[in-house]
């Protein structure tokens, strides 16, 4: 694999972004308490650039980077890529780097960690010296963590977690958030912590760079830290925290530390989410006592500001889901040509192309997809062959709508994981993540004849034959036609 | 200088007048530790002028509600286990 050139943290991947024309600097002093929730969001539903507000009102000298992956181009950049990549070109780097060797981390020297820059311990702790935003008017809390990831480890295997749970300040030593049971961290803590009455250590990493920010999102089996390091090309920077012996990522802008209360819940939520919705309701949730703040001088904070389409959420999630299925599909010897989720399903549908080679084959994908660690994060799967271009909406719909037979082809999978944020499911489904999930086979099936049977797609590429088609896209100008010949 | 609090309830029949009760409500003065919360024992009146602080409120998904109170903070409940302050 050829060097890859990518931002190594969150400060070198913002000058990337302002010199492309992918963020702008803000420099007028804008309010924590909704106004940079109201700009990121404005961004996101635009598609704008991402915001870089300088001047925070009660926190000199620190700064917000909002929306930093909601749009392709920034994710190229994070990867080191040219901004006018296209989807399928990222999505295949992303395939090549997680498919070559683990790259472990290296352990660093605290003088040798920006994040250590600042220490907040003892009675100087509180999360209120930190610029912490109210996202949304009428969320539970101001939330720290909306674009981080939440570092605790297995006691016992020894597995590090990066994950990206949401986390709001209660008070200035308190954080809740919304953990899952079927989440890593939801695993270890019922696995191991709960039963125990044992407390979690745990560290919030904010500012990291958009790699560690893209392995902390993604649902990969590989661990983060190595997970980074492929996808950065070179091995990630990591420290020891101040109060306990989990590393963090050494160039992060903010790392919080402190352990996961076993027997003590505070109310967390409710709160804006990616499916559009505020849906989970407010609740006693998993609960976080804060031991130390470390940061770096001037530090940034990251927001993601969560609602209808688009924001990194969807997204990153879209983007990383449907590679990791198309990894697992494969794994499997299964014909796949491509697995996409589009964002603005807010990664609740994920679109399958295979060759319908066999009997049952969309059935086998819908089993494996939902049966797997990815499933409950989506509910829909629909299936087409490889004549249908998965990243075509138009294409897809029209699959979909055809060739969907309603009493054959639409499936419904009962009493499965689901989470707490779907807006169809119950409000009991979804304090106890019980979730439904449905399959869309939009194949032709295989005992059909092929000739007799199988109806004849009519599309001006299917139907003409060549000669015919290349003579009317040549003269398209001369008919009186305008447009480029497509 | 009266203060003001939100809470959060999932129906309003849960400020019930004239008791005391146990509520987590966040304080919304300005400054830093605006939206920071507490767990106290408090009264609330829909009488405006009945308390010096003022009590807003908001439902189950944040909707802010147009029903207005005054508190009276009485005292404040740590909840926290001792092994953990």
């Amino acid at each position: 694999m050829g060097k890859i050139s990518a931002p190594r943290n969150n400060r070198e991947f913002v000058e990337a972004c302002v010199k492309s024309g992918d963020a702008v600097r803000i420099k007028q002093e804008v309010d924590w308490d909704n106004e940079a929730g109201a700009i990121v969001r404005r961004c996101c539903e635009l598609g704008e650039a991402a915001p870089f507000m300088e001047s925070i009102k009660d926190y000199p000298g620190f700064s917000y980077f909002g929306a930093p992956l909601s749009t392709y181009r920034r994710m190229a950049i994070a990867l080191g890529m040219d901004p006018a990549s296209t989807l399928p070109q990222i999505g295949a780097e992303y395939l090549k780097r997680t498919n070559s060797e683990p790259i472990a981390p290296v352990i660093v020297d605290r003088r040798d960690a920006p994040c250590k820059e600042n220490i907040l311990l003892g009675d100087d702790v509180d999360l209120c010296k930190l610029p912490v935003p109210l996202v949304h008017d009428g969320d539970g809390g101001r939330y720290v963590g909306t674009w981080h990831g939440v570092i605790t480890k297995h006691p016992v295997r020894g597995d590090v977690n990066w994950g990206m749970y949401r986390q709001m300040m209660w008070d200035g030593r308190t954080m809740s958030g919304a953990v899952f049971p079927f989440s890593d961290l939801g695993k270890t803590l019922t696995d191991y912590y709960l039963p125990r009455g044992e407390g979690c250590p745990f560290a919030t990493a904010i500012g990291l760079s958009p790699l560690a920010a893209m392995a902390a999102c993604a649902p990969s089996p590989i661990p983060e830290p190595e997970l980074c390091g492929m996808l950065s090309g070179e091995a990630v920077r990591l420290v020891k925290c101040e109060t306990n012996d989990l590393e963090v990522p050494a160039d992060a802008e903010i790392i919080i530390e402190g352990m996961i209360l076993p027997d003590y819940k505070v109310e967390e939520g409710p709160f804006g989410e990616y499916t559009g919705y505020r849906t989970s309701p407010r609740d006693f949730r998993v609960t976080f006592r804060v031991d130390a703040i470390t940061y770096r001088n001037n530090a940034t904070m990251t927001i993601s500001n969560m609602g209808v389409p688009q924001d990194e959420g969807q997204l990153l999630r879209s983007f990383s889901l449907g590679l990791e299925l198309e990894k697992l599909l494969k794994s499997q010897g299964i014909p796949v040509t491509g697995v996409y989720m589009h964002p603005r399903s807010t990664h609740h549908m994920m679109i399958v192309g295979v060759k319908p080679t066999y009997a049952g084959i969309a059935m086998q994908i819908a089993q494996l997809a939902f049966g797997s660690k990815l499933g409950p994060w989506f509910h829909m799967v629909m299936v087409v062959d490889d004549q249908t271009d998965i990243f075509n909406w138009d294409e897809v719909y029209h699959a979909f709508c055809t060739r969907c037979n309603p009493e054959r082809g639409i499936h419904v999978f009962k009493n499965t994981t689901g989470t707490a944020l779907y807006p169809h499911a119950t409000p009991h489904d979804r304090k106890y993540s019980i979730g439904s999930q449905v399959l869309f086979d939009c194949l032709w099936p295989v005992d059909w004849d092929k000739t007799n049977d199988v109806p004849t797609l009519v599309s001006f590429k299917n139907v003409y034959p060549k000669n015919i088609q290349e003579k009317v896209l040549n003269s398209w100008a001369d008919y009186g036609f305008r447009g480029a010949k497509k | 200088m009266a203060n003001k609090w939100e809470v959060f309830v999932m129906d309003l029949a849960e400020l019930a007048e004239g008791k005391e009760l146990e509520l987590t409500i966040r304080t919304l003065n300005d400054g830093l530790h605006k939206y920071t919360y507490q767990r106290a024992k408090v009264e609330v009146s829909s009488k405006l002028d009945q308390f010096a602080d003022s009590l807003q409120v908001r439902l189950g998904r944040g909707q802010l509600s147009d029903r207005k109170f005054s508190i009276r903070v009485i005292e404040r409940v740590e909840r926290l286990p001792e092994r953990y302050r």
